[in-house]
């Protein structure tokens, strides 16, 4: 039996490759597949299956009319053969009839079905429907709860819709969100396999169609029917809930033939004929019908994605979302398979999301992503039956496919926000080419593990995994979902440990408890997230308020007391709960350096370790992509200048291989991030004599290697071309320090000569808060974030000197540091004057030092950042205002502007003349 | 609230669509009318932070229960003689459209007076002053009712745009 099967497989291995690679018009390659078929006749354990034999004699009717030149060749009919050949490879793996499907993928592609095969399919559809219960469905329970719910609120909405219809039948609006309902739900339920709805919902949503073409009109016949589908369907999803939740005994057969004729009835009572072949050739059901679609309207030559899809822009956007976070986690675990190459888990965790690309956009009409997606899955499923031996082409294919994917989606996204004119084309013609070559190229060698129902696959393919409303913990447990977010702190250590034996390595994923935890999450606007952190932030400072209130500190009632601290550590709760929902952790940040070290070390030539830890680590989203700038720079310096090649390393006794390790952990209300590369350190030296050069330190100066090595941030000092050959580092090294201080955060470095160099980031924990010292200049209060304060003093008389009679100038520890008086520059009148009865504090930035005056320092607080409101943002020297604790606003200070407002104009005073 | 009150869309429609109610106000011994679609609410005097570098209109920020707003004095805007505050002061909350969304800004008025319903026939277009130091772009129109006369303002206009490109020109 084995055998049997294992050959049928490989000869319907052999056909799906086939009908690949051959091209329009190539009668020899369409022969060939014929031959194919012929074997596949001429096999004997095909008899054990009447359905598949249907479809192989199906296909050969195909093919022979192919030859005859009865059908206009064309890639989109291909694309429906290729489609159909999937759908054989899986009736034979899962041994399920499909027998409808395949029917329609045929018509849709324009091949003429032998009626009788037809009959055939339908027959064995009804079999299985009515003899054992249909509940294929179950496989994928997230699938399942997503889709009940879904169905749920479209159902209500066409309810709601269609009895707004009955008053105004001409609502064009109406009519149109009563089609997207539908045409959700039947998508959401061909992918759940809940053919039935699919199929009900899909009849229905061709009559809206044509009501929305202006081709039929909304009368009370419509309305009624579209009604009755609604409840019926609504049964429909009650029976699957039921089956879901208590089990399969539940299960209840619903008819749906009698609402499917009224529906084709009222469709064909006023529709010319085409409607009607159009509602003959939907006999299979799911997203086949999108095929048709295309074949309908599309130019055969052009791409396939650019057809109206815009009209499901919800759907669309949901899938460019998702397919990013598919393609992150495709990289991601093509990098660790790079490692263990022979770990199924990845293979599979690979497999998955390409398949669900694939399934996605198959529905939606893109074509060419879902071709591609579709290819790169035959080429990963071969590779996990272990027909292929997995190879560094095979990596490097599917990275490169990954990203031309990514460009794809990223296309399409385009398209979206800035509508069809952005449009591109992407010919995937290459690509696929290079995959079925990779496949194609190592097929023959036959690794010997049979790949048939002896071994249960982990997924049915052609089944569409979800991935969204999954929390993280049960992302990693759950096996049959891809683990992009696989946490291993290091890769390679882990990914080595890994089983290599297929068989046992097969999780067994489809008995699993269908009544996982369905872990609750949504998706909140991030407007409301922030109102909601506003609002608690000053709930914190309305408590701190009340409390401080003389009338209650006065109280001394035990009850009363007891009461504040509980409230207060509520409210501290609550605060804690609405900043953590912000955090995300920094490992998608992490894993994108894994790509950028992998593409800089091969074109080095260097072979470089990246090794993480603390991904786990939280970090505010907004920061996410401003540390991604940054994070680049540090890690193309560490591993381009840093890391030495391996010849180099070996000659001074390191190992060959650099390590560049990545590490992200709290520290002290921090988040530090450490790029730790095992190199040769810094060239001081050569710093130090550019240094010179360039005028930045005087010739007598003795200034510490730590001060010297400091210098790679200084603007402008560390272009390439000046100290790149020797010592390296530093290419824009000023843009990160730029960046993270932007962030509010600082750089610094620890460099070892010889063993390596060391960057640590220190980062505020969030963008919101900010920590500050509130200072007074006359009744006015300020704040400065205290990550730019070196040090304050009140400054003695023979400390402050004026040059020409105006500049001021603070003399402290050797450094003379302009002197800014607050007061000036905002125009307060009551400031204290006289530096020596002020405070000055001395500020840093972009290695600017400036010693402000102020009247004195009220104390440091962490204060919320708010922005003054509309158009009162650009205001220089001021960043933005807060609450402070007696409610009223304080203005938080930007040094920068300040800085510069009163060192590039001669005067101080920059105030705004008036009107 | 009828259609009639959108006033402030488009200044080019005639003087028919300036009908409509209207929140008035006085600043000294004139009357001021703003739409009262456009009017968020009314807040008494409060502390307010100054902030340097701005126009001498520009009275500062305030904390409006969390969000911090910037207040403008209509009597300094106007170039009329700074009076001293008193229990009358208030500060009307209104919303004025950006280029991207509205934004809320307070407005320091002597005091605040009533809800007016005005008629199309009470209306009337603003005089022209000449090309003096009077800047009419800000006036939709002038209402006549019961002998008294109020000046309608666009409030876009005083405090969104005019106030950007001032601030532009710093």
């Amino acid at each position: 039996m084995v055998n049997e099967q294992k050959t049928i497989m490989q000869l319907l291995d052999d056909l799906a490759v086939q009908v690949l690679i051959v091209e329009p018009g190539d009668l020899s390659a369409v022969g060939e597949l014929l031959e194919i078929l012929e074997l596949l006749l001429g096999h004997e354990g095909i008899h054990e299956n009447q359905h598949f034999l249907a479809m192989v004699d199906a296909l050969k009717k195909v093919f022979e009319g192919m030859i005859m030149g009865e059908y206009s060749d064309s890639q989109e009919c291909f694309d429906g053969l290729i489609q159909s050949v999937t759908i054989m490879q899986e009736v034979e793996r899962c041994d399920e009839s499909n027998m409808s499907r395949f029917c329609g993928f045929l018509q849709a592609a324009g091949y003429e079905i032998d009626a009788q095969v037809f009959g055939v399919s339908s027959d064995g559809g009804d079999d299985s429907d009515g003899s054992d219960v249909d509940t294929r469905f179950l496989a994928d329970p997230e699938m399942l709860t997503a889709f009940i719910e879904e169905s749920a609120e479209h159902l209500a909405a066409i309810e709601d819709c269609v009895l707004e219809l009955e008053t105004n039948p001409t609502d064009e609006e109406m009519i149109n969100s009563i089609f997207r309902s539908f045409h959700t739900i039947k998508g959401i339920a061909g992918c759940t396999d809940l053919d039935d709805i699919a199929h009900l919902a899909h009849t229905t949503e061709n009559l809206l169609d044509e009501v929305r073409n202006g081709r039929h009109e909304m009368n009370s016949e419509a309305i009624d029917i579209a009604l009755e589908v609604g409840d019926r369907i609504g049964k429909m999803v009650g029976v699957v809930k039921a089956v879901f939740e208590k089990g399969v005994d539940e299960y209840k057969k619903i008819e749906i033939d009698d609402l499917v004729t009224k529906v084709n009835h009222i469709l064909t009572g006023d529709v010319e004929e085409k409607t009607l072949e159009e509602i003959v050739s939907d006999g299979g059901v799911e997203d086949e019908e999108t095929l048709e679609e295309e074949t309908g309207k599309l130019d055969l030559g052009q791409d396939g994605d650019i057809p109206d899809f815009l009209q499901d822009a919800d759907l669309v956007a949901g899938f460019v979302s998702e397919a990013f976070e598919h393609l992150e986690a495709i990289e991601v675990n093509v990098l660790e398979l790079e490692q263990a190459p022979d770990d199924i888990d990845i293979i599979n965790n690979i497999f998955r999301p390409f398949h669900t690309v694939k399934g996605v956009s198959g529905f939606l009409n893109l074509t060419h992503i879902n071709k591609l997606a579709h290819t790169t899955e035959n080429l990963l499923d071969d590779v996990r039956n272990n027909k292929i031996a997995m190879n560094a082409d095979i990596i490097d294919i599917v990275l490169g496919v990954g990203d031309f994917l990514r460009s794809m989606v990223q296309n399409i996204s385009d398209m979206l926000e800035q509508g069809p004119d952005a449009y591109q084309f992407f010919d995937i013609s290459e690509w696929v080419a290079k995959v079925v070559a990779v496949q194609a190229g190592q097929s023959l060698v036959d690794v010997g593990v049979p790949a048939g129902e002896s071994q249960p696959s982990p997924v049915t393919p052609e089944k569409v995994v979800p991935e969204e409303k999954v929390s993280p913990e049960e992302k990693t447990s759950n096996t049959i979902k891809p683990q992009n977010e696989a946490p291993k702190p290091t890769p390679v250590a882990s990914a080595i440990a890994a089983p290599k034996n297929v068989s046992s390595a097969t999780p067994p994923a489809r008995s699993r408890s269908r009544k996982a935890k369905i872990s609750a999450s949504i998706k909140v606007d991030v407007e409301k997230l922030d109102g909601l952190v506003n609002a608690v932030g000053e709930l914190v400072i309305m408590q701190a308020m009340v409390r401080q209130n003389p009338l209650i500190t006065s109280v001394s009632d035990p009850r009363i007391n007891k009461d504040f601290s509980q409230l207060s550590r509520i409210t501290t709760e609550l605060q804690k709960t609405a900043m953590s929902m912000r955090m995300v952790p920094i490992r998608q940040t992490f894993q994108k350096m894994t790509r950028l070290v992998r593409d800089l070390s091969k074109k080095s030539g260097k072979t470089v370790d990246l090794v993480m830890e603390g991904e786990e680590t939280e970090i505010d989203r907004n920061m996410v992509d401003s540390i991604y700038d940054p994070l680049v720079h540090m890690m193309r310096n560490s591993v381009d200048h840093g890391v030495q090649v391996s010849a180099d390393r070996e000659a001074v006794g390191k190992p060959g291989k650099g390590t560049v390790k990545l590490a992200a952990y709290h520290k002290g209300g921090n988040i530090i991030i450490e790029i730790h590369d095992d190199g040769q350190g810094l060239n001081t030296a050569k710093i130090k004599s550019k240094a010179l050069e360039r005028g930045l330190i005087a010739e007598g100066d003795h200034p510490s290697d730590h001060e010297i090595n400091n210098m790679i941030f200084m603007p402008g000092f560390s272009t390439a071309d000046q100290i790149t050959d020797v010592s390296g580092r530093g290419v824009g090294m000023d843009v990160v320090k730029k960046g993270v201080e932007k962030l509010r955060g600082k750089v610094e470095l620890i460099s070892t000569p010889g063993e390596g160099t060391q960057f640590l980031m220190r980062l505020p924990l969030t963008l919101a808060i900010i920590d500050g010292i509130i200072v007074r200049v006359g009744q006015e209060r300020y704040i400065i974030p205290t990550i730019a304060i070196q040090e304050s003093m009140r400054p003695r008389k023979e400390q402050y000197k004026t040059v020409q009679g105006k500049g001021e100038i603070l003399m402290a520890r050797d450094m003379l540091i302009p002197v800014i008086r607050l007061y000036h520059v905002f125009g307060v009148e009551d400031g204290v004057e006289e530096i020596t009865e002020g405070i000055v504090v001395v500020v840093e930035n972009e290695g600017r030092q400036r010693a402000l005056l102020v009247d004195e320092l009220l104390g440091k607080q962490e204060v919320v950042i708010k922005s003054l409101g509309g158009y009162l943002t650009d205001i220089k020297g001021v960043a933005g205002g807060t609450i402070l604790s007696d409610g009223r606003v304080g203005l938080i200070l930007d040094l920068a502007g300040l800085i510069s407002t009163s060192s590039d104009t001669g005067s101080p005073r920059v105030g705004y003349e008036d009107v | 609230m009828s259609d009639e009150t959108t006033v402030q869309d488009e200044a080019s429609g005639g003087l028919k669509d300036f009908a409509g109610k209207y929140l008035t106000f006085a600043l000294g011994h004139e009357e001021y009318g703003i739409g009262i679609l456009k009017v968020r609410e009314i807040i008494g005097l409060m502390e307010i932070t100054a902030v340097p570098q701005t126009p001498n209109f520009v009275k500062g920020v305030i904390n409006l229960r969390g969000r911090v707003i910037p207040v403008l004095e209509l009597r300094t805007k106007f170039g009329m003689s700074p009076q001293e505050y008193n229990d009358r002061t208030c500060i009307i909350v209104v919303e004025v459209n950006s280029a991207s969304s509205t934004i809320q800004v307070g407005v320091l008025v002597d005091s605040v007076s009533e809800v007016l319903n005005i008629l199309e026939e009470e209306l009337e277009e603003s005089p022209s002053f000449g090309t003096t130091q009077m800047d009419t772009d800000c006036i939709l129109g002038m209402g006549k009712v019961k002998g008294e006369v109020k000046i309608l303002l666009d409030v876009d206009h005083v405090v969104g745009t005019g106030l950007l490109e001032q601030l532009a020109e710093i």
